[in-house]
Parts: structure tokens; sequence; C-alpha cells
């Protein structure tokens, strides 16, 4: 469980002092899947960036009870490392936290065939479509096995039908982990259809306006997007985002 | 094509365009009625080649200039390096002390050849000051540029992932900043020449430049020719290697 209690962040601008965030109260339960939504600008990765510890709060502060140790994170450029193969790609956190030779070469073949791309191990990252890419940046996020993954639009510069795909792929590797993951996004559809809870937050600076709790019953798939329950949330979602 | 082809195409096409530029020179010679102890044929220059290369005067003075270019563009790239990774973690430094490195940079640092004379003697010495002199300003400009140029989602993923400096600099950032430090090292390699014969010009008694102002004095147009002709082809080599590590470690590129 992560408890975020009272977290705000204001940035030193050259024009002065930014106010990202206000003080932001939430409690993510461990195993869940949490999606943030909210206009742009509105603080998500700032608040995601905390949580992750890449940003310092300006006050408050996280409580981990039980997601201890370097959470993964997908950010929406898949920053992988130009001159290594997807495979070395993968197996860089092991690499470069001695993790031995033959239990990091078992993690990365497990994780390149969950990903489905054992077959582009040896291709470098530039050969790889954009999903691919992301796909090798969710294996790396994955490879030290993280308690809590933080996705920051993971799937914001895709199109449509490999985001539908990659979402499936995504709830998969959630149902066989149960990791706790907590995703930014601008999807409602991707929102409602992947989340146990969906925080909306207000424009800037952000606050949280409305937190939604999903119950559609998993495991979800194409029958999924044909309930009416769906479309009523995505409908409540758009209008709480208006 | 293959590259092994297009290699040979190249080669020559290059060859082509130096045997017209010979014959222009020979031509040029024929037709003015030029002096030989003003500019002699190619032929006399490249008999005069052959003969101080048999002599072994030529490989006791190129190897002379070699060290010193070894030695001076080693130093320089180095510290180069060095300095432009330190002024990245510490920017305090860099702000500090760029302002000092731009005034050295744009300072012709060739000028200061006869302090340097005047300080080390006639030696190896102060050319080997003044070619790590020459090339380390590229190569730390080219280091400095190369790693502010990182993006900031690689220093994102290196902090989440706890990488130590150390770590960080070598799989991470080093090889971001590898092409713009080599193209500082291929300006070096260029620079690093010149440094080396206006140092052996000023004061020496060894060294091609040193065979450049012995021409000079004894009006030995051949000479002076066939020391150019052995330094541009040291200045190409370097110029070569430092290409060829270059294609070699930049290959996924
Ligand atoms: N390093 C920074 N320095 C100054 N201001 C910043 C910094 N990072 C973010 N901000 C500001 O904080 C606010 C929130 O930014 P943030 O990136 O968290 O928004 P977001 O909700 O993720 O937006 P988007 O949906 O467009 O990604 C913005 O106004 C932004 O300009
Ligand atoms: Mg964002």
């Amino acid at each position: 469980m992560i408890r975020i209690e009272g977290v705000s962040k204001t940035f030193s601008g050259p024009g002065g002092p930014v106010e990202a965030l206000r003080p932001v109260d939430l409690t993510i339960l461990s195993g869940s899947f949490t999606s943030i939504i909210g206009p742009s600008g509105c603080g998500k990765s700032t608040l995601l960036r905390i949580v992750a510890g890449l940003e310092t709060a300006s006050t408050g502060r996280i409580a981990n009870e039980g997601e201890q140790g370097r959470p993964g994170f997908v950010f929406q450029e898949p920053v992988l490392l130009p001159w290594l193969t997807a495979r070395e790609n993968v197996r860089f956190p092991l690499d470069t936290s001695g993790v031995p030779r033959a239990e990091g070469d078992r993690r990365t073949d497990e994780l390149l065939a969950m990903i489905g791309l054992s077959s582009f191990a040896q291709a470098l990252p530039r050969t790889l479509s954009g999903g691919m890419r992301q796909r090798v940046a969710i294996a790396r996020a994955l490879s030290y096995d993280p308690a809590l993954l933080l996705m920051d639009e993971p799937f914001g510069a895709l199109d449509l039908l490999t985001r539908d795909r990659l979402n499936d792929e995504l709830m998969a590797i959630w149902t066989a982990t149960r990791k706790t993951i907590v995703l930014v996004t601008h999807s409602v559809e991707e929102a409602a259809y992947l989340s146990d809870t969906v925080v909306v937050m207000s424009a800037r600076p952000g606050a949280i306006k409305r937190i939604h709790t999903v119950d559609l019953e998993r495991p979800r798939g194409e029958r999924t997007k044909l309930d009416p329950r769906f479309h009523q949330l995505m409908a409540d979602l758009r209008r709480d985002l208006a | 094509m293959t590259s092994a082809t297009q290699a040979l195409a190249r080669g020559f096409s290059s060859l082509v365009v130096l045997a017209g530029a010979v014959a222009v020179w020979w031509g040029a010679v024929i037709l003015f009625r030029i002096p030989a102890f003003l500019l002699p044929t190619p032929d006399a220059v490249f008999a005069r080649f052959v003969f101080m290369a048999r002599e072994g005067q030529l490989e006791r003075h190129a190897t002379a200039t070699l060290s010193e270019l070894g030695l001076g563009f080693a130093a320089g790239a180095v510290a180069g390096l060095l300095v432009g990774w330190a002024f990245d973690r510490l920017p305090l430094l860099g702000r500090l002390f760029s302002p000092l490195i731009l005034l050295l940079q744009t300072a012709p640092k060739i000028a200061i050849a006869p302090l340097l004379l005047l300080w080390l003697g006639l030696g190896l010495g102060p050319k080997v000051v003044l070619i790590a002199l020459v090339s380390f300003f590229p190569v730390l400009t080219g280091t400095v540029s190369g790693l502010a140029a990182v993006e900031p989602g690689y220093r994102d993923l290196a902090r989440l992932l706890d990488l130590s400096a150390a770590i960080r600099f070598r799989r991470v950032e080093l090889p971001f900043a590898l092409p713009s430090i080599f193209a500082g090292l291929r300006i070096a390699t260029t620079q690093a020449v010149t440094a080396a014969v206006v140092g052996e010009l000023i004061g020496a008694t060894f060294g091609l430049g040193y065979l450049l102002s012995v021409g000079q004095e004894n009006n030995d147009a051949a000479l002076v020719l066939a020391a150019i002709l052995m330094l541009s082809t040291l200045g190409w080599a370097m110029h070569e290697i430092v290409r060829a590590v270059e294609t070699r470690v930049l290959a996924w590129r």
C-alpha cells in the first residue's frame, strides 16, 4: 500500500514559483490497478515522478508500505539505449546491479517471450516499431521484478490498434504478476478498461477532483467494451474532465 | 554496392583528383618556366623524398614529429575528456571556468609557442605541450556539448536504476556523447599537426618542421615540399585512424 499524504509541488521557474500540484491525498492499495487522468499540465507526471523518487515533494510525504525497492517506471518515450539490442536493453538494469549472468539471461528470455519479442532479441531499437520499443521498455521496467510499476502515458504515442493490443498485454501482465500499477493516461477508455480505481485530477494547479471505483468484473475483454456500465463510466469520466 | 567496392570507388576517384593536381603542377612549372629553387617539378620532389627516405633522414625526423604528435594528442584528448566530464558533474566548476576556457580557446595558442620554448628548451617537451594544448580545447568542447545533449529521460532512467556515477558515465552518458567527442577529436588532429610544425619551425634540431626551416634557409624548395608531403601524410593518417575508430565504436548508428 502506498499512502500519498498532503503531497504538493511548487517548481521554482525563471518567472517565479510555479505551483504544479496542490496537496494531494491518495491511497493506492497493493496489487491494485490505478489510473490517473486529468487535463494537460495538471501535474500527473509530477505526482508520478514524486512517487518514483525522481522529484522531491515540496510538502507532504509518501508512506510506502509493501512496495519497497526501486519501482518500475515506463516513460512516454521508450528511453532505450540506442546502441544496445532489445535484449541488452531489457537486461540493462540487471547488468548494472550485479545480478548473476545466468539469472539475468533467464529473466530476460522470459520477459522477451512474454512481450512477444523473442525473435527480435538482437534487434537495435531504431529497427523496431514504436509499439515494439514500448514493449521493450515495459520488459525493462519489469526486469528487476518491482512491486510497483509506474507508467506515464506509455501508449500515448502509439496508434489505436497497437494501443488496444498493448492494453490487453498490460492487463495480462498485471493479472499474472499482481503488481501494483499506477498508469497516467489521457484516454478515458484506457483508464476505464484497465483500472480498479480511476483518479480524476482538476486543471492546473492540479488537485484530485474525483475518485471512481470501477466495478466491472474481471477478466475484462471485448465483452467489457460492450457493457453499458463501461460506457456510463467513460461518460462520467469525460464529464469530470470537462 | 558493397562497402568494399564503395571504398574502392572512393579511393579511385581521390587518386584521379590527386593525379590531376600533380599534372597541373607539372604543367605550370614547364609552361611558366618556374625556376627549380622556387618550385621544382613533382618528379624532382619525389626523387628528393626517396633519397631522404633511403638515407634514413626522413625516418628520423618523421619519427620525432610523430612521437610529439602521439604524446601531445593523447595527453590533450584525455585531459579534455576528463575536464569535460568534471564540468558536467560539477556545474559550478563549469560556470566558474567556462569564461576562462572561452578566452583561452579564442586566443591563438600557437602564439605561446615561443614562451614554451623559452621555458622548456628545444627538445620534445615544448612541442608536446603545445600539441596537447591545441588538442585539449576541441575535445573539451566536444565532451561538454555531447554530455549536455544527453536527453533528460536518460538521466531519469539512471536515477531510477540507482546507477553509480561511474556506471552512469560509462554506460549511458559517454556513449551518447561519443559522436560529439569524435567530432572534437577530428578537429584536434588537424590542429595538432599545425602545432607540431609551428613548434619545430620556431626552435628545433629535428622534426619535419625543422626540415621546413632548413629548406627555407637553403633555398631548397624540393626539401620543403618533401617535408610538406610527409606532414600531410601524417595528418591524413591521424585523421583516418580517428575516423576508423569512430566507425567501429559508433557502428550502432
Ligand atoms: N522541472 C520543471 N520546472 C518547472 N515547471 C515544471 C517542471 N516540470 C513540470 N513543471 C510544470 O508543472 C506543471 C505540471 O506539469 P506535469 O508535467 O506534471 O503535467 P501533466 O499533467 O503530466 O501534463 P501532460 O498531460 O501534458 O503530460 C506544468 O505547468 C509544468 O509546466
Ligand atoms: Mg505528463
